[in-house]
């Protein structure tokens, strides 16, 4: 992506970086209307929500199967 | 004497029911990996943040229950973008039956003195996303996917036709007008950085 931020002038340097920071928002260039919006997606962030639903929605995977006996049995010695 | 009964979760407002995620799963890597992809597209193709939210919702509960039958003659990014597409065409239908919409007349755009090519300058403000999609609203569907699909670099111009029923060379001439058309609407949505 061609994104340029051209806040970096000699003017603005004299500025403290704290400053600057809250007057002056960086100025974006775009050489296509793509990179505009693939910059737009990168700052899109996804709601926490989706998953938290889906997570609810879907269900639960299988429980493990427990195995044969003689392995329940020698675990149970073993603890 | 007063019950120790602890309530349930659903009653007690002031306690938050914690926060469930996604078991490690292949589906999890899946939603991992194109969710912010499909939200994406379905917040700007929708223009609603809550719809594109429930969209991106019944999209991957959609490939949960379809995902043994993909064989993998697309890539997985193909495959969720079909989801997406036609869900997301079906909800614009039922909306455009109760409210018409009418799309851009390209030749409004043909006649427009925009320059499209030159590059565009934005202040990094809050609004830009605001600014982005009042552009995509005012183009027809039809160019708004367009845009948004191209603009997903992992996507060719094949993919591209293949996801919206036409050619690759149609892609490219619709393309052009489209980039026109959102330019012209974005340098009205603002004012533009010298």
């Amino acid at each position: 992506m061609k994104r340029q931020t051209k806040n970096q002038t000699a003017s603005e340097t004299r500025q403290t970086p704290a400053l600057r920071q809250e007057t002056q928002p960086a100025v974006l260039e775009f050489n296509s209307v793509e990179e505009l919006l693939r910059h737009d997606a990168i700052h899109t962030p996804v709601p926490p929500a989706i998953e938290h639903r889906l997570a609810r929605a879907l269900p639960a995977p299988p429980p493990q199967p427990a195995g044969p006996w003689w392995r329940r049995w020698f675990r149970g010695k073993r603890s | 004497m007063k019950a120790i009964v602890s309530e349930p979760l659903a009653e007690r407002p002031d306690v938050e029911e914690p926060r469930a995620t996604l078991e490690a799963s292949p589906f999890a890597d899946l939603y991992r990996e194109h969710s912010r992809a499909i939200y994406y597209l379905a917040l700007r193709y929708l223009g609603d943040p809550e719809r594109a939210e429930d969209a991106t919702q019944d999209v991957f509960l959609k490939a949960f229950r379809k995902m043994g039958q993909f064989r993998g003659e697309s890539s997985w990014r193909t495959w969720l973008y079909r989801i997406t597409i036609n869900h997301c065409r079906n909800l614009l239908q039922s909306w455009h039956d109760r409210h018409v919409v009418s799309g851009v007349d390209d030749a409004l755009w043909e006649t427009t003195p925009s320059a499209s090519d030159s590059p565009l300058r934005v202040l990094e403000t809050r609004e830009l996303g605001e600014r982005i999609q009042k552009a995509l609203d005012g183009l027809s569907p039809e160019y708004r996917l367009l845009l948004l699909l191209v603009a997903d670099e992992e996507l060719t111009y094949e993919e591209v036709g293949a996801l919206t029923g036409q050619s690759p060379d149609a892609v490219r001439g619709k393309l052009h007008r489209a980039r026109k058309a959102f330019t012209a609407l974005f340098r009205k949505t603002g004012d533009e950085v010298p």
